[in-house]
């Protein structure tokens, strides 16, 4: 499964000779890319296109910020006002830290939100660094090793990769009321390690990155070989790694079938389960106090989400990203 | 295969155990699960005798029951819509943001973007909230644009509801990786057609689409296969409108009800083989198919 799409980008060449300063490189960055834009005139485009294809952009930009917009108006209401009052527009009393307090609650017995949060965080972090250091491992290995059976193992790994992941959650729930592992957090982080786009990226990545004469050099002079997977082959990774490290990290974040079926007390949920137990319940079993707990909940899942996105935006390039979409 | 030492032998030996962590995971996390399944799907539970071998059983009443393939139609229907109008959209953006013929770009661009940070369970609680057929805004904007009271929720306006919410979650995703395969179409082709006068439509369609032909091809591949295995949005949905998505709406809500709520974990397992068997079935093909063009390293 490769193609230009999937090649991850070549580390950027002449590091050092890169501007000092953040800015400065943005700047140049942007230059840069103004500089490879054919000037609009060029296409002798009729007069108004481009202002009808910036309105078309901005009406899809209003539809994406829509949702977005109504959960941040809704979570300073109070819940009479989220269901009587116009949706897109404040009302008093404005009761935003109210039911942020809340947050820190278990509320109606249903579970704490800030717990989930932590759950979250806890399987995202041992999770996602797990799945890395595997796949940096294993891509490493299968890039530069060629031992007995290597082949068969990188078959293995591409079988794996067709693998759905629903088709993989059923036959996990099972193996675990079997093993008596429901409600065990390794039941999530475990098998969240097992990442084979990972260990598929970091073996094109390892193999663009780390040239064998370096490897061989550091032999000569003797180096152990974990030696010299730490000291030279990873420093020259580090991009993959990381975009490893945010795919691995987001999959886990936003998991849901599997924490679903695996946990049955409201203490081991992650966010995605409580806050779809929050609206099973605010629904159908009549408790309307937890509709203003859901909409503030489902702010605060998100606008850290977004800030990080926004900040670490360069790494989300091209192909690396394909590497989410089948979850 | 050049002459080998037995020295570099010895030393390629030991990246064995580079991959030997990743492998034993892999065995302990997908394949013994997934080989428990298969096991279990060949037996069923009986009140009466425990639980008996009964072959294929499990699988014949799945392949014959309407249910199962009812859900199976409505994700191919499901991803027979919201695929091309989703790639349409993101392919129209990113061909304007790469041509640089719609102000503002950038900023679209990231905005556009940001679905993709929010989980897929709360992207679904923001619509179903917006949905809703109570109080939901968009029911009070129906309203207002005198289309009377319209039910989101209904069994007719359901699957394009989730449609919509599908779309806006991914549009921004599939936009982007389009974008950057855009970007990679060399500068001279583009400025060879303009100098010739070819209007820019014609640029757009018979210069750059064909050449991220194959990143529009990967990304028809994954999103089916995300398709097929729809589960979250219905899921969350159903909690805000009680008997709107069906036990078999989709192949996977179908096996998690089986697995949970009718405790029949046999038959689950069997309808998770099955799913899995067919999935897996559209990759080999498509990868076989994408092969034979060459467009595999």
């Amino acid at each position: 499964m490769t193609g230009q799409v999937l090649t991850p980008q070549a580390p950027p060449s002449g590091a050092a000779a890169r501007p000092a300063s953040r800015r400065e490189r943005r700047r140049q960055a942007r230059l840069a890319e103004r500089e490879n834009q054919i000037p609009v005139e060029l296409y002798g485009l009729r007069r108004g296109t481009v202002t009808l294809l910036t309105l078309l952009a901005f009406l899809f930009a209003i539809f994406t910020l829509i949702p977005i917009a109504w959960l941040a108006i809704n979570s300073t209401k109070t819940q009479a006002n989220i269901f009587e009052t116009f949706g897109f527009w404040f009302a008093r009393p404005f009761s935003f830290f109210h039911t942020f307090s809340l947050l820190f609650q278990n509320v109606d017995g249903y579970g704490t939100y800030i717990q989930w949060l932590g759950n979250t965080a806890l399987y995202a972090v041992l999770g996602g660094v797990g799945a890395t250091a595997l796949s940096a491992f294993a891509g490493y290995g299968l890039a530069r090793f060629r031992f007995r059976g290597s082949r068969v193992a990188f078959y293995v790994i591409i079988a794996g990769l067709l693998v759905p992941i629903t088709a993989l959650t059923i036959p996990l729930y099972l193996t675990y009321a079997k093993a008596h592992l429901i409600n065990s957090i390794w039941g999530m982080v475990l098998p969240s390690m097992i990442s084979p786009i990972g260990v598929y990226l970091m073996r094109t990545y390892a193999d663009i990155s780390v040239p064998r004469e370096l490897i061989d050099a550091a032999r000569i002079d003797g180096a152990g070989e974990l030696r010299i997977f730490f000291r030279v082959a990873l420093p020259l990774m580090v991009p993959g790694v990381l975009t490893v490290l945010l795919i691995s990290v987001v999959a886990v974040w936003n998991n849901y079938f599997l924490p679903l079926l695996i946990f049955n007390v409201n203490t081991r949920y992650p966010l995605t389960v409580g806050l779809g137990l929050w609206s099973d319940r605010a629904v159908n079993s009549g408790n309307a106090e937890l509709y203003p707990l859901l909409v503030m909940g489902g702010l605060v899942t998100i606008v850290p989400l977004i800030a990080l996105f926004l900040i670490l935006q360069r790494y989300w390039r091209g192909g690396m990203l394909l590497g989410s979409i089948a979850n | 295969m050049t002459s080998r030492t037995a020295w570099t032998r010895r030393r390629d030996a030991r990246g064995i155990w580079f991959v030997a962590p990743f492998l034993l995971g892999f065995f302990l996390f997908m394949v013994v699960p997934i080989g428990y399944a298969i096991y279990t799907s060949l037996y069923t539970y009986r009140i009466i005798g425990g639980t008996v071998f009964t072959g294929a059983a499990n699988y014949t009443q799945a392949l014959a029951s309407g249910e199962f393939w009812s859900g199976v139609v409505r994700v191919i229907i499901f991803a027979a819509i919201q695929i091309p109008v989703m790639l349409a959209i993101a392919f129209f953006f990113a061909t304007i943001f790469d041509l640089g013929v719609a102000k503002f770009g950038r900023a679209f661009r990231t905005i556009f973007f940001i679905p993709f940070a929010v989980p897929a369970v709360v992207g679904a609680v923001m619509w179903s909230f917006l949905l809703e057929p109570q109080f939901g805004p968009f029911v009070r904007l129906a309203g207002a644009l005198g289309l009377g009271s319209v039910n989101y929720f209904s069994s007719s306006l359901l699957l394009p509801s989730i449609i919509v919410i599908v779309i806006w979650e991914w549009t921004g995703y599939n936009m982007m990786i389009l974008y950057t395969a855009l970007k990679s179409v060399p500068r001279d082709v583009v400025e060879a057609a303009i100098l010739d006068d070819t209007p820019l439509w014609k640029i757009i369609v018979r210069i750059k689409l064909p050449m991220v032909r194959q990143a529009v091809v990967m990304l028809v591949f994954l999103n089916t296969i995300g398709a097929l295995q729809l589960f979250t949005e219905p899921q969350i949905l159903s909690y805000f409108e009680q008997g709107a998505v069906s036990v078999n709406y989709t192949p996977s809500y179908y096996i998690y009800q089986t697995a949970i709520a009718a405790d029949e974990t046999n038959l689950a397992a069997a309808m998770a083989v099955l799913l899995a068997v067919v999935i897996v079935v559209i990759s080999v093909a498509s990868l076989i198919f994408r092969r034979r063009r060459g467009e595999l390293a």
